[in-house]
């Protein structure tokens, strides 16, 4: 099974029991189920384990829209205190509101680079 | 994680300082506002607060630091420099204004350096 | 009003209070020779009482500090000094001895009452120009 072949068996979970080479293609090919490719090569695949431990990494990417949104909230809260003419004072909104914008801004280009290499990854010939 | 990008010592402290003038601003402009007032005694940040941020920025405990809450008091070590126990001095007032504005332009430059340098390094452009 | 200048309530009241001051100032030069004032008797030399208030919001740092305070006129008053007798024979008012019930001002000490005034009232400006400053400062916070 070459690189390429193994990396395609990632993007596409339901072909992992199954070999994408038919039988017939020339060279001592075979097919060679998952697991084994598992023991041969130990590591090669850690989306597998990964997997099995609950998606860790649709949590962290949840938690930290999450923060994102609450730091949007909060200097929401301190523009409108201050316009109110409540006790916010001017540099605790106009901090408030550029802290939210440098945390938007991050959240936008960590979506940029996951689509990008998502758009990467579909490219890849097989 | 977001927090984890605005939490270095000298920005968590420079925003407290930022805190402290505009404080400070408000007990001199009372102080001059009164210079005429029988028994007025000037005012200014609490100099156990002063003390208290001081260690705190020294202890480099952004949690410590961004805890903290400046406040006026009568600044006991006035003495009356006139017949009706006013103790403000108008020139030295002035002087503290001039000083205040001082730092309050160096916070402003630290909090604006920190989130530019935040910007470029999340987006590569300045 | 929204909170931009800081200490802007304590600066215009004062400024406020140090015109009234000015006015009453120039009130008592004016009449430095009023013999016959409206009751009669020469006139009174008025002077002015500060008094500080506490302002009605608390700060932004919690309110278990001092607070700034503002000041204001308490009242204008007469001063209440005897008038000064000065001997002029010929004046309309003049008594049966001769002698003219002067007010008791003493145009340098309103001069210097003036200059006070005055001066408190530029640093009260200063303090305007400040805060504006500040608050352009604070304004730019994050702008290249």
């Amino acid at each position: 099974m070459n690189a390429l072949s193994a990396l395609r068996s990632l993007a596409y979970p339901a072909l992992r029991a199954e070999a994408p080479l038919k039988s017939g293609e020339a060279g001592a090919l075979k097919n060679i189920p998952f697991s084994e490719l598992e023991t041969l090569s130990p590591g090669i695949f850690p989306l597998e384990q990964s997997r099995a431990g609950g998606s860790s990494f649709e949590n962290t990417i949840k938690s930290f829209i999450g923060e994102v949104a609450g730091k949007q909230a909060a200097a929401g809260e301190a523009v409108t205190g201050l316009l109110a003419g409540k006790n916010v004072s001017l540099h605790q909104a106009m901090i408030g509101m550029e802290e939210a914008s440098i945390s938007f801004q991050l959240m936008v280009e960590v979506r940029n680079k996951m689509l990008e290499s998502y758009q990467e990854l579909m490219r890849m010939q097989v | 994680m977001i927090d984890g990008l605005f939490n270095q010592t000298s920005y968590v402290a420079a925003k407290r300082l930022l805190d402290v003038t505009a404080l400070r601003q408000e007990a001199i402009a009372s102080n001059i506002a009164n210079v005429e007032t029988p028994n007025y005694k000037r005012m200014d940040v609490a100099p156990a607060f002063a003390a208290e941020l001081k260690q705190a920025i020294e202890s480099k405990d952004p949690t410590r630091l961004a805890s903290l809450q400046p406040q006026l008091a009568t600044d006991g070590s006035a003495i009356a420099q006139r017949k009706d126990g006013n103790t403000v001095d108008l020139e030295s007032e002035l002087m503290r204004m001039n000083q205040n504005f001082l730092e309050h332009q160096l916070e402003t430059q630290l909090i604006s350096g920190s989130m530019l340098k935040l910007r470029l390094a999340i987006t590569g452009r300045s | 009003m929204i909170n931009i200048l800081t200490g802007i309530d304590s600066t215009s009241a004062a400024l406020n209070a140090e015109r009234i001051r000015m006015d009453v100032v120039s009130q008592n030069i004016a009449n430095v020779n009023t013999t016959r004032g409206p009751d009669g008797r020469p006139y009174q030399r008025q002077q002015v009482v500060f008094e500080s208030v506490l302002k009605d919001q608390l700060q932004a740092g919690g309110g278990s500090g001092s607070e700034p305070q503002l000041v204001q006129i308490a009242r204008v008053e007469s001063a209440n000094r005897p008038p000064r007798m000065s001997y002029q024979p010929g004046h309309p008012d003049a008594n049966a001895s001769g002698m003219v019930a002067m007010p008791d001002i003493s145009i340098h000490e309103e001069m210097i009452d003036l200059m006070s005034a005055s001066r408190a009232y530029e640093a009260n400006l200063a303090v305007v120009k400040n805060a504006r400053s500040m608050a352009m400062q604070t304004l730019s916070i994050g702008k290249r």
